[in-house]
């Protein structure tokens, strides 16, 4: 099997991370709610991946990271927790997932929030300026999808929020925690979203958001805590505000071992790895006739080593078959829960297919899907 | 008969603040054990920080440096408990 769609969920894990998980299994977990040896060693598991976020994203304060169970819940815990009123006005880019794109929808039909979208240039990339110029005294906030998981396009996050000031920025970084360098953001993001089972290689049930000193969100939920247990009034004080219930410790034992191995590797060298895989795809694709690149070319260096194209004859759905049948690889095809970004590139409904590279591919794998995709160009199929 | 040196123990509203404060202690190479956060006097779940009182002026300042500050303190000497002043 070539897997390519590591924009979904990454493939394998290290073997640190089955390894913490396994160990983890082995042991009773209550963490924080319990005095006893085992619930603090559960605490220390959850500790453990608290401390490790915290260096991949240069955090000043641990405590004021929560865990979600994916980065879909801590989108909505943002979104959701700060107080939205009718009239607000949220800036968003055009290459947003649905996971922004929903919750702000929503707030559009229900509390009538001026949701205004900021699209891509002719180069498929989003500009700070274009957020400045539609930045109103009433603009609440401004919503970005770091990359995209279509298009590949990496936003200038930082140059974002110099434009937009004191703005708040929520950040969605599904597509870049892991694989492109964070370790100063903590010094200047306000709210970070991510989720542990892409490039961060943990597994599926883990998530997480930074919130910078002075954003107060309100709880979606309340419950349980370990904390004030006395109260029928949920904490007030993060972590435990935003992380009712127990928490997936076997997961975020994973997690923590997941973002280990990469300050151990060095997030660096992972992106340059995926970058060389990318640009070597990109170029050796570009030409084959009838295919069309969705997304920056080869060349363009603002990108993720996510690659969408769309071939003539070929629905994006039946191109993915042909390659997982007669070639064993994997990849997406349809419109990747991105519906704006495909509308905003011309390939909505029927979407693309969609390459993802990551840090355990190699360039066979990056040569024998680009062999692929010529021989199933040259096949003539019409879907 | 030497006196006895009480235990201090103190109660951290999140288990986020007693694990930093642990993993502080821990590098500085200072003396202490987390507990049980004794219900004889505090209903809260989980685990506490405890140290001798002669460590105090070695430990607090640490803590306090860090904006590590507790949600109660207790002195405990033998089966006694008393409320402690974090500050003095």
């Amino acid at each position: 099997m070539i897997y390519l769609d590591n924009a979904a969920t990454s493939f394998p894990k290290p073997p640190e991370v089955i390894k913490a998980i396994t160990e983890a299994l082995l042991a009773p977990a209550s963490p924080g709610r319990s005095g006893h040896a085992p619930a603090l060693k559960a605490s220390r598991i959850i500790h453990g991946a608290r401390k490790a976020i915290a260096r991949l994203f240069g955090l000043p304060d641990n405590s004021r990271l929560v865990f979600t169970p994916n980065i879909t819940w801590s989108l909505n815990i943002a979104l959701n927790g700060l107080g939205l009123k009718p009239g607000d006005h949220v800036l968003s880019s055009a290459l947003e997932h649905n996971s922004t794109a929903r919750p702000l929808a929503r707030f559009q039909k229900e509390i009538c929030l001026d949701w205004e979208i900021v699209g891509p240039g002719p180069d498929h990339l989003i500009r700070a300026e274009d957020f400045k110029v539609r930045l109103r005294p009433e603009t609440r906030l401004v919503v970005l999808n770091h990359a995209s998981n279509v298009t590949g396009s990496l936003a200038p996050a930082k140059a974002i929020k110099e434009a937009i000031g004191s703005t708040p920025l929520l950040l969605d970084a599904a597509q870049t925690a892991g694989a492109v360098p964070m370790a100063d953001y903590g010094q200047w993001a306000d709210l970070i979203a991510f989720t542990g089972h892409k490039a961060l290689l943990g597994p599926t049930g883990t998530g997480g958001l930074w919130i910078k000193e002075g954003f107060e969100l309100r709880p979606i939920a309340v419950g349980g805590s370990g904390s004030r247990s006395e109260s029928l009034v949920h904490p007030d004080f993060l972590p435990d505000s935003l992380e009712p219930g127990t928490a997936n410790t076997h997961g975020l034992a994973g997690l923590a071992a997941g973002v280990e191995f990469l300050l151990k590797v060095g997030v660096d060298k992972v992106r340059q790895h995926e970058m060389e895989l990318t640009q070597w795809f990109l170029a050796n694709i570009v030409d084959i006739p009838g295919l069309t690149i969705i997304g920056p070319g080869p060349g363009q260096e603002s990108r993720v080593a996510t690659v969408s194209v769309v071939l003539d004859g070929w629905s994006s759905s039946d191109l993915a078959g042909a390659l997982e049948k007669g070639y064993g690889i994997m990849i997406r095809s349809g419109l990747h829960c991105a519906p704006l970004t495909h509308q905003f590139m011309g390939t909505f409904p029927g979407g693309a297919s969609r390459f993802s590279f990551g840090y355990f591919n190699t360039l066979e794998d990056a040569r024998t899907a680009a062999q692929a995709l010529s021989e199933l160009a040259q096949s003539g199929h019409k879907a | 008969m030497a006196e006895l040196d009480a235990d201090i123990i103190l109660v951290f509203s999140s288990n986020t603040k007693i694990l930093n404060a642990e993993d502080l202690l821990e590098d500085k190479n200072l003396p202490f054990t987390l507990v049980p956060v004794p219900k004889e006097v505090n209903p809260n779940c989980g685990l506490a920080l405890c140290f001798m009182e002669s460590q105090k002026d070695r430990i607090m300042p640490v803590l306090i440096a860090a904006d590590l500050v507790p949600s109660a303190a207790y002195r405990r000497l033998g089966p006694e408990f008393s409320s402690w002043d974090f500050w003095r």
